[in-house]
């Protein structure tokens, strides 16, 4: 266990030792603004062309949560799609390239503990940039009143979401030696499990038979956007939680055995 | 302290090794020469436990590195042919890094770090960040990573390639200091691979010679020169002729025409992974 936090406290540290952890924060930042205003200002709108037309029973269903807090977070969490991938890229392709991956498969570390280590570093990183976000929603508790549990939730659903992405941005890490084709492998990666819920709905829009329905729902249940959805609704489901820990144990397996190939060979 | 038994690696229909065996007593210095592409790294790399033997086994310091590979790769300090580095970080910071994932405990972990620095001479720049050292600096901080757990074992592969002559002295001096350093009761064992002759002859006192994967030759080198031939006919015979004649030796060598310390000139220092 000790050795997991060396590693996870090395890989941090370097993060912030390079650019990249600053221009992630910085991006992630600046996109989290601009999207969070115009979401404001478009509920303001809203209310202001409701309120024009008399509309009481429909001004009376707007709330924060559902009108800003949740497509908010919903399009953070394609913004993450593609700011992931840049901080997983070095996990394992750069200890390749520098030569490092020598010193750590001849240290008696195992390599569950190495993937583990990195892993929790880029958890932590995540797990910051939600933090980060959570200002954003949290000013509108001083102006309005969304609920909190509802607006918590769907916090977490980012957390888990970005974890999941983390998973898979560390196998793509370990498959390569070069930092720049992880990068893009996990981004077509999460692309893929991002949109497959989008290639459902396009199959049932074209009227599929029962057979290709069956083929949706499966489509559907693999999409992360789909979990991702249910939980903003504020619908903590055992089954979306079982998907993501699904999904991180899956490719943290196949990370480790990326790793370990170096001695198949 | 090292003992290899039949030691083989195939990467498909390519024999890397084949079927080395050695033992190596406590506190000996072996050098490991051999041309290049003859199996040197990939043996340490078994050794070392980074990569698996197709066939065989070894134990070192009594741990069998399949059987109990954490426990042996405690015992061992390696040195790549390039120091495995982290360029962003500061020596000390590394040092200590390195420290916590060879098992050094929390309490001894400041000392290790700054015998290590003491020792390799680096004392002087440990606040500096590894990308701005000199690159005989960063060999000697390779080094210092090797010894910081204080290993009864240490192995290096070409750990003077690629510097300059006063470098190379220097590096070549720190080796000689490490392996005459007692570890409790008896000196360090340490494997050293190079093919730049005249180091094994300022270092080391055992001989191992690897020609396409196995050993050709495994004698002091206090016998060998006895024959009065150059290190550098040695080698040159055993490695120009098959494997399978390694006994050839220890018949009388051809009288010598050249000196004993002349260097190989053929050999090529700057040899890739």
């Amino acid at each position: 266990m000790r050795h997991v936090f060396a590693i996870a406290g090395r890989e941090l540290k370097a993060l912030f030792a390079s650019p990249v952890a600053y221009a992630v924060l910085t991006l992630f930042t600046v996109l989290a603004g601009f999207f969070f205003l115009t979401g404001v200002l478009q509920f303001q709108e809203y209310i202001m062309r409701m309120q024009s037309f008399q509309l009481s029973e429909q001004l009376a269903e707007l709330n924060l949560n559902d009108h800003v807090i949740a497509p908010f977070l919903h399009v953070m969490s394609v913004v993450l799609l593609f700011l992931i991938p840049g901080v997983t890229m070095g996990l394992f392709a750069a200890e390749k390239a520098n030569g490092t991956q020598e010193l750590l498969l001849t240290s008696p570390i195992t390599i569950w503990e190495l993937v583990i280590g990195k892993f929790l570093a880029v958890a932590a990183f995540v797990a910051l940039l939600v933090l980060l976000l959570a200002l954003y929603p949290g000013l509108l508790f001083w102006y309005g009143n969304p609920e909190l549990g509802k607006t918590l939730t769907g916090l977490g659903g980012l957390l888990l979401v970005g974890l999941a992405y983390a998973a898979i941005g560390a196998f793509a890490s370990s498959v390569t030696a070069s930092q720049l084709i992880a990068f893009f492998f996990a981004f077509v990666l999460l692309l893929v499990l991002w949109m497959l819920g989008f290639l459902a709905d396009l199959g049932a829009a074209g009227g599929g038979a029962a057979g290709s329905d069956v083929v949706g729902d499966v489509l559907r249940y693999l999409s992360s956007a789909e979990h991702f959805e249910s939980i903003v609704m504020g619908l903590v489901d055992t089954k979306d939680l079982a998907y993501f820990a699904a999904i991180v144990a899956g490719f943290l397996i196949l990370a480790k055995a990326c790793v370990e190939s170096v001695r198949w060979r | 302290m090292i003992e290899a038994r039949g030691l083989s690696k195939r990467y498909g229909e390519l024999v890397a090794v084949d079927g080395v065996s050695f033992a190596i007593a406590p506190g000996e210095v072996v050098g490991f020469l051999g041309p290049n592409g003859a199996g040197k790294t990939t043996t340490m790399r078994i050794l070392t436990g980074f990569l698996p033997a197709t066939d065989g086994t070894a134990a070192i310091a009594g741990h069998d590195i399949f059987e109990d590979p954490i426990a042996a790769r405690r015992a061992v300090g390696y040195l790549p042919e390039t120091p495995p580095l982290y360029p962003e970080m500061s020596v000390e910071g590394y040092l200590d890094y390195v420290a916590r994932i060879k098992d050094v405990p929390r309490r001894e972990r400041a000392a290790a770090v700054d015998r290590a620095l003491a020792r390799c001479g680096l004392a002087d720049v440990r606040r500096r960040v590894i990308a701005a050292l000199s690159k005989g600096y960063r060999q000697r901080v390779g080094l210092a990573q090797a010894i910081v757990h204080d290993p009864p074992v240490l192995i290096l592969d070409e750990p003077t390639v690629g510097l300059d002559p006063i470098q190379i002295r220097e590096i070549r001096s720190l080796i000689a200091e490490l392996a005459s350093e007692r570890k409790g009761d008896r000196a360090r064992t340490v494997i050293l691979s190079t093919h730049i002759l005249p180091e094994v002859e300022a270092i080391c006192r055992r001989v191992l010679i690897i020609h396409r994967g196995r050993i050709v030759v495994d004698r002091p080198l206090e016998e060998l020169k006895r024959g009065g031939a150059s290190l550098e006919e040695i080698f040159t015979r055993a490695t120009s002729r098959e494997p399978g004649a390694e006994q050839a030796e220890a018949a009388p060598a051809k009288p010598a025409g050249s000196s004993g310390a002349k260097p190989a000139g053929s050999s090529d220092p700057e040899k890739r992974p």
